[in-house]
């Protein structure tokens, strides 16, 4: 595995993420960069940067043709795809395999059964897992939308096929909010993933979003790493993460169930990578399997701080065949408790994305934070990328030592420029119900912590800002 | 120095700072003065109101946007960017960001209509800025290397009656 050339077709955070992983397994990272990006802050971790040209998402990050020649021009041996873009789309996973080279991530069929919504909770069923009831297979108009969602009633939600992330979902109540959303989440799906398939299925109450890790190999072993919670949601984005789950808590009856529920999914189509098994849970805490994500996620960070477990170099290793860091399904134990807050360019009350640029970028951390991000002054955030900037991660002996860790983490974490969700977050760490783990994905639309974020700052917070810019022109750093 | 700050609807406060010594600003905002210490400490600016408690400073260009919470601001130091809006053929105003590269003319310059008041390089490529009136330069609010966002009212002319 040594030296193999491995091109992360991906930016931001994750892009660093992947290439810290490649370059302390001893293998070469290739950074891409592309025309709407002047000074990508991934490139700072990888070995070679490669130019992909073009100045939106279809001719750089979801162009296969383009990504295949940059392949054969830097006699790349394998790809890693990050999280959205390419990372589950089934076309370029085959169209790697067909040229030799390695997808770090799971095999095409693999990628074909579960990537596709449709099919996964079909192959769930077949392996005797809990489903949600909704649509087998995607729903080609509006009318059949309608009757699916009257043979198993309202609420239902509308969901592309080939999504995540929240992207290309919407819940609707009524035969009217089918048909004002369905051909907008088609258009969202397309321009997101590629692909405009929808499909239909019943949206339960006061849910708990608890999804299980996975890291499997290519000789048949599928480890689970524990459960997260990732309730806290808005326009079914996830924001705040923790694991383990404080829902579950010390019902080690139900942890077990749905960790060896997911290694059945994962068996199921032979999975041999890191992947996430999402289960919804009612407040009796039963599952039911909604869909599995076959690409490593933007909050695998609080599973390795529990665990011990690198996600990501156990990925690659698994990709070239090479033996992972543990031995057995018992090396794997919860140490402590993580929570990880997503700091998104956005504005922190109306949760509505904010591109601009950084103008300051300041930390002071507590012992126990990991902060993954790819913020530095003068980083422009532009509406072609996810708004998500950095994940602040926090690690503890107990639930109640990783929240005062976060706490405190969260107010040595200085941004300027542009509107972030950091305020947000203030208010959410000190909101009761968020303390005591008392939250369904519910929350931010129940509780509304939105509205208890101060509207303005006081004008000693613009003399600091002042202070700022006089102690650059003071020092002639201008 | 004063500094203007500008929020989404145009709507200003301005605020003045005093260097006194090395490690202390005065502000002062209607009437009130109060002041901050400064200190640079291992790479980094720390600031204290009290001498004793500090805290860490975000140390910012100029002419950089700023944000209060939800609210954006451009901040503008030692100049003001009065009359945004009010337009009118005497008015010179950036139509897109640019940078001033030259001017030519004066507060009280005379000037003929077509003639070059600025030189504006925007888009990478340097515009003569004309006036578009017969008249007398009544204001100028930038100078030489100053970048600019667009809408802003670089010259204003009063035109001859």
């Amino acid at each position: 595995m040594k030296g193999k050339r491995v091109l992360i077709i991906n930016r931001g955070e994750i892009a660093i993420r992947v290439a810290k992983a490649l370059n302390e397994l001893g293998l070469v990272s290739v950074g891409v960069w592309t025309d709407n990006e002047t000074e990508p802050p991934h490139l700072e971790y990888c070995q070679e940067w490669v130019h992909l040209s073009g100045s939106n998402n279809k001719e750089t990050y979801l162009n296969i043709p383009k990504i295949l020649n940059l392949i054969d021009d830097y006699k790349i041996d394998g790809v890693h795809p990050g999280y959205g873009f390419l990372s589950e789309n089934r076309e370029f996973s085959e169209a790697l395999a067909k040229k030799g080279i390695t997808f770090i991530g799971p095999n095409p069929t693999a990628v074909y059964k579960m990537g596709a919504k449709d099919i996964s909770k079909q192959v769930a069923k077949e392996a005797g897992v809990p489903v949600v009831p909704g649509s087998i297979g995607e729903v080609p108009s509006i009318e059949e939308a309608i009757k699916i969602a009257e043979e198993i009633g309202y609420p239902i939600l509308l969901k592309a096929v080939a999504g995540g992330g929240g992207k290309g979902m919407r819940p609707c109540f009524n035969e009217e909010d089918i048909k004002n959303h369905f051909s907008a989440v088609q258009r969202e799906a397309l321009s997101s993933f590629g692909y405009a398939a929808l499909l239909v299925e019943k949206y339960i109450l006061n849910p708990h979003h608890i999804e299980v890790q996975i890291l499997a190999d290519k000789k048949g072993n599928v480890y689970h790493v524990f459960e997260r919670e990732c309730s806290i949601q808005r326009r079914h984005q996830k924001i705040i993460e923790e694991a383990p789950s404080p829902f579950i808590g010390t019902d080690e009856a139900v942890r077990k169930a749905i960790c060896e529920t997911a290694v059945k999914c994962a068996k199921a189509v032979n999975y041999d990578s890191a992947g996430t098994v999402e289960f919804i849970m009612g407040e009796d805490k039963k599952f039911y399997f909604l869909e599995m994500n076959t690409r490593i996620q933007v909050e695998h960070p609080i599973t390795e701080e529990i665990t011990g477990v690198d996600l990501v170099a156990n990925m690659i290793k698994a990709a070239f065949n090479e033996p992972l860091d543990f031995k057995s399904q018992d090396d794997i134990k919860i140490h402590g408790h993580a929570i990880e807050l997503r700091i998104c360019a956005e504005d922190p009350i109306t949760m509505l994305p904010a591109p601009g640029k950084i103008v300051g970028f300041e930390t002071t951390f507590p012992q126990g934070i990991r902060f993954d991000h790819c913020i530095y002054p003068k980083f422009s955030i532009t509406s072609d990328f996810d708004p998500m900037i950095g994940k602040l991660i926090a690690k503890g002996l107990t639930r109640d030592v990783a929240l005062r860790k976060i706490r405190n983490a969260v107010d040595g974490l200085l941004i300027d420029g542009i509107k972030t969700n950091i305020p947000l977050h203030k208010v959410i760490l000190d909101e009761e119900n968020f303390q005591k783990g008392l939250y369904s994905t519910n929350y931010i639309g129940t509780i509304r912590p939105q509205d208890k974020v101060p509207p303005k700052e006081n004008i000693e917070a613009f003399f600091l800002k002042v202070a700022g810019i006089e102690i650059n022109q003071f020092e002639g750093k201008v | 120095m004063r500094y203007y700050f500008l929020n989404q609807d145009m709507k200003e406060f301005s605020l003045d700072v005093e260097l006194r010594s090395t490690n202390v600003m005065d502000f002062y905002h209607e009437g009130q003065r109060s002041n901050i210490f400064i200190r640079s400490l291992a790479g980094k600016k720390f600031y204290s109101f009290d001498g004793i408690k500090w805290k860490k400073l975000v140390a910012l260009g100029v002419n950089e946007v700023l944000v209060s919470h939800s609210e954006v601001y451009k901040v503008y130091r030692g100049f003001k960017p009065s009359g945004l809006n009010k337009g009118g053929a005497g008015a010179l105003i950036t139509q897109m960001p640019g940078k001033i590269v030259k001017l030519i003319k004066k507060e009280g310059d005379k000037v003929s209509k077509g003639e070059t008041v600025l030189i504006l390089e925007a888009m990478k490529m340097e515009n003569e800025i004309k006036s578009g009136v017969d008249g007398v330069i009544k204001a100028i609010n930038v100078k030489e290397g100053v970048a600019l966002e667009a809408g802003f009212l670089m010259v204003e002319i009063s035109e001859n009656s």
